[in-house]
């Protein structure tokens, strides 16, 4: 009991020196990428509620940065994204995406560099098949027709999907239905990919493709991911993890310093991670230094078999 | 939910699924209007012939065109009946009370059911080899001069597609809140008519709830992908017309002038 309880007042003492010095803190100087995404002092509430469901937000978001957004229900996490996206429109406060302050004339163009996957499969699909589906956003933009077809075999091949081109979406598994929308979000060539909990409903398997795939295309497209997650092992993916409570952040963090709070991640809408766990069941035989990956939990208990 | 061909999409492949969808769509409604020319026994067999060369060409099993009759089945008796036996004539061969039942009104019965069936194989024909999106695509390319009066001729177009996109959806979700209701104690299968219906009403009210989480939900994901309102937008599924349809409409030409030739013979 006291180790954990020690454990936890230093994470939380590292928890918050991070806060303060934000990420700029792990970038060398020079390489500081510009702002992609800005959000200063927004605050908004839903019609006819008393509560701010963001309640003063600022957040600066890196171009190519992976960010997780966690909390409980209802803290927020989603009406972030919406004004982001310029669904919502904020009460006070400014969000700049790529330069740019959004406002009625300019978020058509910032919708542009944002492609949102949300959580339901079914009820983002808007075409018969699957390549009507893909092709909605470029309709919507009036791409001319020869473009489009390129477009959409380029954005399917890109989820590995070109063989279900003709498929009707009711055909689909929740994975695949999830890939189809990520290809749709692709055809426009987005900076911004927001994963709205586009996981959650899916089994296992189907979460480590669309999982893996996003990682995959960060990478080769360049892109900005923002996850809203309650998944753990999701945000082990991201580069920091922004934790909201009744629409205010209350941590700004890395992965690894926010696994460090233990049972206190419940707080937050998370589970404990699985390394943390196996950790806290054998502190007695093994001296674990705050959060461990599964590769450093590996190798400890092979040094722990080696020992014996 | 699973018995109604009347609607129902068939995958296959042959020239009757390759010809434009806006020619299968306009030549139903003609092939309907025609049919009320036929006035003998030899035009009514013509018409016949036609249909069932065309299911022969459409590669579809006929059986699919008589399940197709079934739901019908009810309404094509009663007014076969009531032509059967309300046609007054001089010369009956069985008369009872105000029951009449004569050669001409055999006649006329067998036309009536003559019609029902052309009518009902012909459209059957056409949902079994154009998918929905056809068809709503055909609506919209037919309505197009409909532009010029304002008619919001493509979000109308839309919606039919969004409309037909989500049936199965939610049948499955009338199917799930059934068996919520179920596990409930709800019983759908018994009791006389006003208590089934009123077993309906705790499905009913679920199923418009759902309805409008899921319209809501769709909205914001049009939005988040750029849809502003029908204007401005290109077009990813065309129509495309070719040299087969052209020859179609010879045929339905030539079909119509036979069927206008066999009509004046009495």
């Amino acid at each position: 009991m006291m180790v954990t309880s020690l454990t936890k007042s230093i994470s939380e003492i590292s928890g918050n020196r991070d806060t303060n010095l934000s990420n700029d803190f792990f970038l060398p100087k020079g390489e500081q990428m510009e702002n992609i995404i800005s959000i200063k002092d927004v605050f908004y509430k839903y019609p006819g509620s008393d509560n701010y469901a963001v309640n003063g937000i600022s957040l600066d978001i890196k171009a190519n940065e992976w960010i997780s957004i966690v909390g409980k229900n209802g803290s927020g996490k989603t009406t972030l994204t919406r004004l982001i996206d310029g669904l919502e429109e904020c009460e006070s406060g400014s969000i700049e995406i790529d330069g740019v302050v959004t406002d009625e004339d300019t978020i058509w163009d910032a919708r542009k560099k944002i492609g949102i996957v949300f959580q339901n499969p079914d009820h983002q699909f808007v075409g018969a098949t699957v390549e009507d589906d893909v092709a909605f956003g470029l309709e919507n933009q009036g791409m001319p027709r020869d473009e489009m077809i390129t477009a959409v075999d380029r954005a399917l091949k890109m989820v590995d999907m070109q063989d279900f081109k003709k498929r009707d979406p009711q055909s689909l598994s929740g994975g695949q239905k999830q890939r189809v929308a990520i290809a749709g979000v692709l055809a426009i060539k987005p900076q911004i990919i927001i994963m709205d909990e586009s996981t959650s409903m899916l089994d296992p398997e189907g979460r480590k493709t669309v999982i893996n795939l996003i990682k995959q295309l960060r990478t080769e497209q360049n892109l900005t991911v923002i996850s809203i997650t309650h998944d753990i092992e999701e945000t082990q993916l991201s580069d920091r993890i922004i934790v909201l409570n009744s629409g205010k952040i209350v941590k700004d963090t890395v992965p690894a310093d926010l696994y460090n709070l233990g049972p206190q991640l419940i707080e937050y809408g998370l589970e404990e991670p699985f390394t943390n766990l196996v950790a806290a069941g054998l502190q007695d035989v093994i001296d674990f230094d705050g959060y461990i990956t599964e590769k450093g939990l590996i190798a400890k208990l092979c040094e722990l078999n080696s020992k014996k | 939910m699973d018995k109604l061909i009347i609607g129902r999409y068939l995958p296959g492949d042959s020239l009757i699924y390759r010809l434009d969808p806006r020619l299968k769509f306009l030549i139903t409604f003609y092939f309907i209007g025609i049919v009320f020319l036929a006035n003998n026994v030899a035009s009514y067999a013509f018409l016949l012939v036609f249909v069932l060369f065309a299911v022969y060409v459409s590669k579809v099993n006929l059986l699919f065109f008589i399940k197709g009759l079934r739901p019908m089945f009810w309404l094509i008796l009663f007014t076969v009946a009531l032509q059967a036996f309300f046609t007054p004539s001089n010369d009956p061969i069985w008369h009872w009370a105000f029951l009449t039942l004569s050669k001409d009104g055999l006649v006329i019965a067998a036309y009536i059911f003559m019609r029902f069936v052309l009518i009902i194989f012909i459209s059957t024909l056409l949902t079994l080899t154009t998918t929905p999106i056809e068809i709503s695509d055909s609506i919209e390319s037919i309505l197009k001069p409909l532009k010029v009066v304002k008619f919001p001729v493509t979000q109308v177009a839309l919606m039919l597609s969004i409309a037909l996109r989500f049936v199965p959806l939610l049948i499955d979700e009338t199917t799930k809140i059934m068996d919520a209701q179920r596990a409930r104690g709800v019983d759908f299968g018994e009791g006389g008519l006003i208590k089934r219906i009123k077993a309906f009403v705790p499905i009913l009210i679920p199923l418009f709830v759902s309805s409008f989480s899921i319209a809501y939900d769709l909205a914001i994901a049009m939005e988040s992908r750029g849809y502003k309102d029908g204007e401005g937008r290109s077009k990813y599924r065309v129509l495309n017309w070719s040299k087969r349809d052209n020859w179609t409409i010879v045929f339905m030409v030539l079909v119509t002038a036979i069927l206008l030739l066999l009509r004046s013979y009495r």
